[in-house]
């Protein structure tokens, strides 16, 4: 492309925007309205994703004995569990410690356990596995290392809840796909229309810029520049928008679930450079599907 | 230059605007194409720079079949064009410069230069000291002035003018004329559409007359 129609693009969409300042202005509310549902959703996916990394991390394992083990077993468990990658012992939780929680957790009712001549319940070594490091064979080989131990019991981890994890994640990332891709069609219709209209505005120059001999190229141009800038502008302010709404209200809410405490992320920035350049792309995308339209004739 | 065969133009169920038309008109010609109003001298001339196209028949101009010409083939043959239009068509919304060098800057001539050709055109037109007005601020003898500037910045092969002087006095009537034979007489082909028996009177040249759509 000639320098000469370069600038002449970027100067003729600069002016028009100038020239049509409050039919820009509405377009760029409309346009940030549109970004920024999108931009709340996808700020609802990112954290959600992020939730269920967190909480996939990590696994724990229980190890439960057939009696009391003595202090020097425990030390060598734990010792050769140090050998595997990626696991950590939690605690050791003894037999009385067992009984004392569940009295606590029985509350009133922790006379029924005073009938009881001798301890049932087993002691217990809580171990974590970090997802991270270790593959996803390595809970079978601990467990059955671990079961030929002749003071060791039983070794429980559940399988189901790594395979439900892995099926949350697959099922959060479909409906984010489904869910995304809709409501960017509905960004892009809604901005198609909004540049429409400003398009419609402007018909008998486009008439009379054809007459005169400019190509089908020449006319667009700027129109998809401008289409482009006002898409940029429309995703920035609703990023700001969307960043002031985690500031003053989000980043305070404190969310519990269970033990774990939820903190709630904002986009990173690549992220919202991402996002910005996508605002870009829409408003170009846009532009290109209203002056199709127009140039049929 | 310019050939038409058998064109007919209808609008809707209307009665055509133009019936059974041939034409041909030579390269270097000064013709003039009369008649009253509604008599299809407008449309005649839409048919040669494609505005619109024949519903039946064929128009060849410059070489080119306007039937099946590509869009950006159009392009290039509307800029050998220049076209005074009835209404103008001058855009409200650039100045009379801006509007002046809308023909040169489509084409991607380098800015100084358009500079020049305008300020030049401009002069020869004495729209000189109104570069900077809107059409909006203009009579309708300057904005009738502007459109010709337009047309004929670049030097067209072909000038089609549609009534050029239907909003100027006796004066500047002669002026602009004078100013078509001038360019016609540097080569261009010039066409000029018009009802007024006047600018006919003491003219040699060629006219054309049409009637409810037929040539008469
Ligand atoms: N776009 C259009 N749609 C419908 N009818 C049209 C259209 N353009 C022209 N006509 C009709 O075609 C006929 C010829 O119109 P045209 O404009 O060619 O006349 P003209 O000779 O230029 O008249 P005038 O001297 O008033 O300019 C008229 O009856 C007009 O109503
Ligand atoms: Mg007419």
């Amino acid at each position: 492309m000639k320098i000469t129609f370069f600038r002449y693009f970027v100067r003729q969409a600069l002016a028009n925007i100038f020239k049509n300042r409050l039919g820009h202005l509405i377009g760029v509310g409309t346009m940030a309205i549109a970004f920024l549902i999108f931009n709340t959703f996808i700020l609802v996916f990112v954290n959600l994703n992020h939730w269920t990394k967190e909480w996939g991390r990590s696994m724990s394992m229980s190890v439960y004995f057939k009696g009391e083990p003595d202090r020097v077993s425990l030390e060598n468990i734990k010792k050769e569990l140090l050998h595997f990658h990626g696991v950590t012992t939690k605690r050791f939780i003894s037999k009385d410690d067992a009984m004392e929680s569940l009295r606590r957790r029985l509350g009133e009712k922790a006379g029924l356990l005073d009938g009881l001549k001798e301890n049932p319940l087993p002691a217990c070594l809580e171990i974590i596995l970090s997802r991270d490091k270790s593959g996803d064979s390595l809970p079978y080989q601990l467990k059955t290392r671990l079961e030929k131990i002749d003071i060791v019991d039983e070794v429980q981890y559940s399988q189901e809840w790594i395979s439900r994890f892995q099926a949350i994640m697959k099922a959060i990332k479909l409906i984010g796909m489904v869910f995304g891709g809709l409501l960017f069609l509905a960004a892009l219709f809604i901005i198609t229309n909004t540049i429409k209209l400003t398009i419609y505005a402007r018909k008998d120059e486009i008439e009379i810029l054809k007459l005169v001999g400019a190509t089908n190229r020449f006319v667009k141009i700027p129109f998809l520049i401008e289409g482009a800038i006002q898409g940029f502008l429309g995703g920035l302010i609703a990023l700001i928008v969307l960043f002031l709404i985690y500031i003053i209200v989000i980043s305070r809410v404190d969310l519990r679930v269970g033990f774990a405490s939820l903190d709630i992320i904002f986009l990173s920035p690549q992220f919202i450079l991402f996002l910005l350049i996508i605002s870009g792309i829409i408003g170009f995308i846009g532009s290109t599907i209203s002056l199709g339209r127009f140039f049929r004739i | 230059m310019i050939q038409l065969f058998n064109v007919y133009k209808t609008f809707g169920s209307k009665n055509p605007a133009l019936i059974d038309v041939s034409l041909k008109i030579n390269k270097g010609e000064f013709v003039f194409i009369t008649g009253p109003s509604g008599a299809g001298k407008t449309t005649l001339l839409k048919i040669i720079f494609c505005a619109e196209k024949p519903t039946s028949g064929h128009a060849l101009v410059n070489g080119r079949n306007l039937n099946r010409i590509k869009d950006r083939e159009l392009s290039l043959l509307r800029r050998r064009i220049g076209v005074v239009f009835q209404d103008f068509k001058l855009l409200p919304g650039r100045n009379v410069f801006e509007n002046v060098a809308l023909s040169l800057e489509i084409m991607g001539v380098p800015l100084s230069m358009i500079r020049k050709k305008a300020h030049q055109t401009l002069r020869y037109l004495g729209l000189a000291k109104k570069e900077d007005y809107y059409p909006p601020q203009l009579s309708g003898g300057e904005q009738q002035r502007v459109a010709i500037a337009r047309a004929i910045i670049n030097n067209p092969l072909i000038l089609l003018a549609d009534e050029p002087t239907g909003n100027l006095d006796p004066d500047l009537t002669m002026e602009i004329m004078a100013l078509l034979r001038e360019i016609h007489s540097k080569g261009t082909t010039v066409i000029v559409a018009t009802h007024s028996q006047e600018l006919l009177k003491d003219t040699t040249r060629r006219i054309v007359a049409l009637n409810k759509g037929r040539i008469v």
